[in-house]
């Protein structure tokens, strides 16, 4: 009964941050470049990267058309790796300078002290930094022999920091899986405060790599750790928001299912689109900032993020769930839109 | 305000207290820390020119920062009510040899309450 007035009310709370779509959340793809050719990547990164990357004024001038920032607003600087740009210090103070904060997300291999330093002199306030397993499993994963040898000093330092918000993620997949209490014990070691944990959906380069994606039985088992993991006081672990999780949604993360893409999260990617996660199929993109002012379009258009019906299709159309999940995270929808790309819930009630 | 109000309001019945407190599937955490914004610039009290090169740190701090060739210098640091700020020659005879300083800057409540927070130095250093 409980359980049930909690998901009304937290429903309630849902359609109301989507009426108001308040923008907290900003990504910038600021390159695709990557000094990394890892197995998973959702945006096939590579060093030769079609792009260029974005002149920091095209993002500000875009930045400046958002009317009253809201209270907690960030940019997350995202790429390829954003440490690539030579100027990553100077977009950070730009943004600053408007009253803005900004974090970043990296894989770590150039975080060395001085890196450390220079971004925490231009007011870097979040980081996430990924960490896919103990040496031979990150390695493998990310395509790079020294890969887990500079990402264990790009932790060291971060989780030094106590003005940093950092966190370390991990892409959860069959290397891994049984390495898990041994990863939670390094970073313990390593003094890390926050990991979250996620598994790979199938689009970019992971789709054709069986061993990317978990079994239903091992997925399940995945939430079974973070739920036990989670009355650990030493570590704060949680599952990522990729999805709906049905009967483990109250014990592996904070706040229940809420896909928030294009309803407090926005981003402006690498080519100018205006879209929200940098992960979502780029056909959904809503306007461009060479063409468009981008704080128009959030307040005026995202009509597919913020009336999710069009998702009860395939195997949602029947689901007893879809009141809770609307169709799960927005990154599951790609190409013809007639299927969800991964059920979460679906995985966990086939094992149970 | 009123929006913000019914926003609250209704975060609040839902029986939690991170309504607001999100992330993106895989981007960084939101930042609620509190920071300073330390800058200034350094001059010789001799000539009144700017100095380049001029190491400025804080104690008991990793961060730091050199001055540019206008003497100026800019780099935020977690919130502290009193900072001892050193000034270092670290380029020594390279362009004139300079006196080391170090400044405790106290930070007024007024500012340390403000969302945006930051202090100006004026520093004048003495040939050595």
């Amino acid at each position: 009964m409980i359980t049930m007035l909690k998901q009304a009310l937290f429903r309630k709370f849902k359609k109301n941050e989507t009426k108001y779509h308040e923008l907290n959340y900003l990504f910038w793809e600021c390159t695709t470049r990557c000094n990394l050719n890892c197995r998973h990547c959702g945006s096939d990164c590579s060093k030769d990267s079609f792009y260029k990357d974005m002149p920091l004024d095209d993002f500000l001038k875009a930045l400046d058309t958002i009317e009253s920032p809201s209270e907690n607003f960030i940019v997350a600087l995202t790429g390829g790796e954003p440490l690539l740009r030579k100027d990553i210090e100077l977009c950070g103070r730009e943004i600053r300078k408007r009253g803005m904060r900004w974090g970043m997300v990296s894989n770590g291999y150039l975080y060395d002290s001085e890196k450390h330093i220079s971004l925490l002199n231009a007011g870097l306030g979040a980081l996430t930094i990924s960490v896919d397993g103990l040496e031979s499993s990150h390695n493998w994963l990310r395509n790079n022999d020294k890969s887990f040898e500079r990402v264990d000093i790009a932790i060291g330092l971060a989780a030094s920091s106590s003005r940093l918000n950092f966190d370390v993620v991990t892409c959860v997949n069959k290397r891994n899986f049984h390495e898990l209490e041994e990863i939670q014990k390094y970073l313990i070691r390593k003094g890390v405060k926050a990991w979250r944990l996620f598994t790979i959906v199938p689009i970019g380069r992971a789709k054709e790599d069986d061993d990317m994606f978990l079994t239903n039985n091992q997925f399940t088992k995945l939430m079974d750790f973070i739920s036990e993991s989670r009355t650990r006081k030493d570590i704060d672990v949680k599952f990522s928001c990729e999805g709906f999780v049905g009967r483990y949604e109250s014990k592996v993360r904070d706040l229940n299912f809420f896909c928030r893409a294009g309803i407090n999260i926005g981003s402006v990617l690498i080519d100018g689109s205006i879209s929200a996660c940098p992960n979502i199929d780029r056909t959904f993109a809503q306007g461009n900032i060479y063409k468009d002012n981008f704080y128009t379009i959030w307040q005026t258009k995202y009509e597919l993020f913020r009336n999710r019906s069009w998702t009860k299709t395939g195997k949602c159309a029947e689901c007893k769930d879809y009141k809770n999940c609307l169709g799960s995270g927005f990154h599951n929808w790609h190409g013809d839109r007639k299927n969800v790309l991964v059920c979460h819930n679906e995985r966990i009630e086939k094992y149970m | 305000m009123n929006k913000n109000w019914i926003r609250k309001l209704i975060g609040g019945l839902c029986l939690t207290s991170v309504a607001f407190v999100f992330q993106a599937c895989y981007g960084p955490q939101q930042d609620f820390g509190d920071d300073l914004l330390i800058e200034g610039q350094v001059k010789s009290k001799t000539s009144g020119l700017p100095i380049k090169g001029i190491k400025v740190s804080v104690e008991d701090k990793i961060q730091y920062a050199n001055t540019d060739e206008n003497g100026k210098f800019s780099f935020y640091i977690e919130k502290l009510q009193n900072a001892k700020i050193k000034f270092t020659d670290v380029d020594s005879t390279q362009n004139i040899w300079f006196s080391n300083k170090d400044t405790l800057v106290t930070i007024k409540d007024s500012i340390l309450m403000s969302k945006e927070s930051k202090v100006y130095l004026n520093i004048e250093l003495e040939n050595k």
